[in-house]
């Protein structure tokens, strides 16, 4: 009786194989539609775009049903296993046109919170701008993962069939664990710490993470939730005390930039292809900006931005009215990204298009 | 060194041989992809620059008659040939620009410049590029620059 499985003895039996000279050699030729391909650089280097060309650039409606990670144009032997975990199979369900060529500009324009950024020229801030800032830090430092983990959660369910989109999607999570440390790092590097939580953002968080599918999930955080950020990051450069914060939010708000662009192509795509989807997509966003207007009136989110736009604490009342502009302009944004994606949001909008603080005031 | 006019194709290029010049930086900072149309307000009218970028360098540069001309892709930065004027000797002097003269400084409250596009997505290249175009304008500090009447 052998000492070992019969696994094991099935591959002894195949190594006396080759021993004897007896080699397989059908994989050579088990892809002769696949064979042949060439690639020729663009000015940046080589691009997925390149590369996905003739018989590799044909990404199918359906996904492949054998369940592998098989790479999309390969050859799969009969038998081989499904890891029984994909279940996003429709093209229509993820894809985005731009999906490979932001996942290359995503990769060329990585960066690190280590180095790209000039720690050396923190300095010392009056006592209620150092508040401010590290109460922005601290907001964002929960918010930024939701960009993370929402992907995450879908990632491992998309059919490797559309890898551009897992390869940009990983790039997105990889984006916003930079986001988060980065926050992290300012709020804890200039003599302040971390501040006050939001219940806030956690009622859009859940939103996002509740969402019943990735269409939805997408709509409501690349390109509501994002879309918002992004706006918010511009400002944080506007706002910016130092050097410091200036390059955090403007390297921050490159990527933002990226994840809103993949949503609202995403978007684009399904509801060409489904245009009765349409009141789906509407009724998250009926969730979400009941969650984001409440979110903007909550005072750690609010009160940091009014004092950093006043110039100090003395001031908030003046920066709170000279913030009433960027709320119009994520608002405004908003329908715009909407309208390129095909959807017309202005008729169902469920918040005001701007906040008439000086109405308020009087 | 002679003195290059404000707005003009030949300052555009002169930008883009810097870009050249800076490679590895450019190179640290990504590709970039996207048309920017510089807009002038001067008194005696609009001007009119299209900067096609690919890669990691200015593919080209043109003089448009109008905004028409542009390709279909891209986006508008426009101002005030002072606010041009102020932001260009703000960088000139301090090597870039102070903290009030960034490119998302000057148009995130659309004044005094102002991002503009045919669609939203095209005004957002603007951001996702903006490190890439804050360090092109960034190459004026070397440009020795005189201003259009």
């Amino acid at each position: 009786m052998s000492k070992y499985t019969p696994t094991v003895e099935m591959g002894l039996d195949r190594m006396r194989e080759r021993a004897r000279g007896n080699f397989d050699l059908r994989w050579m030729n088990a892809n002769p539609a696949g064979w042949g391909h060439t690639a020729t650089p663009g000015p940046t280097g080589l691009r997925l775009r390149d590369v996905e060309t003739g018989h590799y650039a044909r990404v199918p409606e359906h996904g492949s049903d054998h369940g592998s990670m098989a790479p999309r144009g390969c050859f799969v032997p009969d038998g081989t296993r499904s890891l029984g975990m994909y279940t996003m199979n429709e093209m229509s369900e993820v894809w985005a046109d731009n999906a490979g060529l932001l996942y290359d500009e995503a990769v060329v324009r990585q960066w690190n919170s280590v180095t790209d950024v000039p720690w050396h020229k923190l300095e010392k801030l009056p006592d209620d701008i150092e508040r401010a800032v590290c109460q922005m830090c601290t907001g964002l430092t929960e918010v930024e993962f939701v960009a993370g983990d929402m992907p995450a959660k879908w990632l491992c369910r998309i059919n490797h069939d559309f890898h551009e989109v897992k390869l940009f999607l990983a790039t997105q999570i990889m984006d916003e664990a930079r986001h988060l440390d980065v926050f992290r790092k300012r709020a804890l590097a200039n003599g302040g710490g971390l501040m006050m939580a939001s219940p806030g953002q956690e009622e859009l968080l859940a939103t996002i993470l509740e969402a019943p599918d990735y269409t939805t999930a997408s709509a409501l955080m690349h390109i509501f939730g994002e879309g918002f950020v992004l706006t918010l990051f511009r400002e944080g450069e506007f706002l910016a005390p130092t050097e410091v914060e200036k390059t955090i939010f403007r390297l921050c708000m490159q990527d933002e930039a990226r994840h809103v662009a993949y949503g609202v192509k995403h978007l684009k795509y399904f509801l060409e292809r489904h245009p009765d989807r349409a009141e789906q997509i509407h009724k998250i966003l009926d969730l979400g900006e009941q969650a984001m207007f409440a979110l903007t009136l909550e005072p750690q989110t609010s009160e940091p931005r009014a004092i950093l736009a006043g110039g100090g604490l003395a001031n908030i009342e003046l920066g709170m009215a000279r913030m009433a502009f960027i709320y119009a302009k994520q608002v405004r944004e908003y329908l715009r990204r909407l309208e390129v994606a095909g959807l017309d949001r202005e008729p169902r909008l469920t918040i005001p298009k701007e906040i008439p603080f000086d109405e308020l005031a009087a | 060194m002679t003195d290059t006019i404000f707005p003009s194709t030949a300052w555009f290029q002169a930008l883009a041989r810097r870009m050249e010049h800076d490679w590895a930086a450019y190179r640290a900072l990504g590709s970039i992809d996207c048309t920017m149309v510089v807009r002038v307000d001067a008194p005696a009218g609009p001007d009119l620059h299209e900067i096609v970028f690919e890669g990691f360098k200015v593919r080209s540069v043109r003089r448009l008659a109008r905004l028409d001309d542009a390709a279909p892709d891209h986006f508008v930065l426009e101002a005030s040939l002072d606010t041009w004027r102020e932001m260009i000797e703000n960088i000139q002097v301090n090597a870039g620009p102070d903290l009030t003269h960034s490119l998302n400084y000057l148009t995130f409250p659309d004044y005094p410049m102002r991002v503009t596009g045919p669609d939203q997505l095209e005004v957002d290249a603007f951001y996702r590029y903006n490190q890439s175009l804050q360090r092109f304008f960034n190459g004026a500090a070397v440009v020795p620059t005189v201003y259009a009447a």
